[in-house]
């Protein structure tokens, strides 16, 4: 019985020590692929965001092409709020005729001023418009 | 009338019971996340250091990588190259950084490490096989020669990067 309580409280804090140690940044597809939109020479993507990083709220979405330059593109907010543990889905359209250049959707985490001292850690993740990009 | 009563509430009972059931669906697919497992510290060894190297009282930034998918990944980790914040300093900092493999969950990740590509304050990984690999950023920063760093907050950023190939 006391083994059993103690096994049971090791799982307990081992869980809980996990879950709150947990910050990560994911953005989905990693492929993704463009497709018309609803206007005329504009294509246009879906992705996806999850937020595991209680210190993070919001992410600065951009689009480049293979060299990093950046492409124009639209979006509902080129800054987005994504509260903590929680899924926010967005569209991105650029210009029929970006869309041959346009190589990486990425997005990269917005850090507050804050009070901590020492580093702080950035996250930046690239999806990658594969061929055919169209 | 109470076998009716009865019947009703076993009817109303079981579709109530009925429309409970949850599904839950979920997908896998190629991703890349990035995990900040620990924000490092500054430790103060000399007035005019600052190092994250634990023997100079600091604590090394660790950043966990997950890969589900091999060969589609560039894991990118920048050192930081100056303050995000500092009081007002009058002298240059001499930075000094190292980014390197600290543990990994797979033997095929063994060469990580020793094929890793460093250019200025940036260190490139390719991440070729599925798993979790954790890197430890050692940052340096000397002020001036022999300078004492004016009291006050300083913060630097380490940039981590997942770029699909």
């Amino acid at each position: 019985m006391k083994k059993m309580f103690y096994q049971t409280l090791a799982a307990v804090l081992a869980t809980t020590t996990f879950a709150s140690a947990v910050k990560a940044h994911e953005m989905l597809p990693t492929y993704p692929r463009l497709k018309p939109a609803y206007v005329d020479d504009v294509m246009q993507v879906q992705m996806r965001m999850f937020n595991k990083r209680q210190d993070v709220e919001w992410y600065e979405i951009g689009v480049f092409d293979e060299d990093m330059n950046p492409v124009p593109f639209v979006t509902g907010y080129r800054i987005l709020k994504v509260k903590y543990l929680s899924h926010v889905t967005f569209d991105v359209y650029v210009r029929k005729s970006d869309a041959k250049r346009t190589a990486y959707i990425c997005s990269q985490s917005k850090l507050r001023r804050d009070k901590r001292e020492g580093t702080v850690i950035a996250s930046r993740i690239c999806s990658k418009f594969r061929e055919p990009r169209l | 009338m109470h076998k009716l009563a009865i019947t009703a509430l076993a009817v109303f009972t079981t579709s109530a019971m009925a429309a409970e059931e949850a599904v839950i669906t979920g997908n896998v697919e190629s991703k890349c996340v990035i995990n900040t497992d620990v924000n490092g510290v500054y430790g103060n060894p000399t007035a005019g250091t600052l190092s994250t190297l634990p023997a100079d009282g600091g604590v090394m930034p660790i950043i966990r990588y997950d890969v589900a998918l091999g060969d589609s990944y560039t894991a990118r980790l920048t050192a930081p190259n100056s303050f995000s914040t500092s009081p007002t300093l009058t002298d240059v900092v001499n930075w000094t950084a190292e980014v390197e493999v600290s543990e990994v969950s797979d033997t095929a990740m063994a060469d990580y490490e020793t094929d890793k590509v460093e250019y200025e304050y940036t260190t490139e990984f390719d991440m070729h096989t599925a798993g979790t690999t954790w890197f430890k950023v050692t940052s340096k920063a000397e002020y001036g020669y022999g300078k004492t760093y004016p009291a006050g907050q300083y913060r630097a950023i380490v940039l981590a990067e997942c770029i699909a190939n």
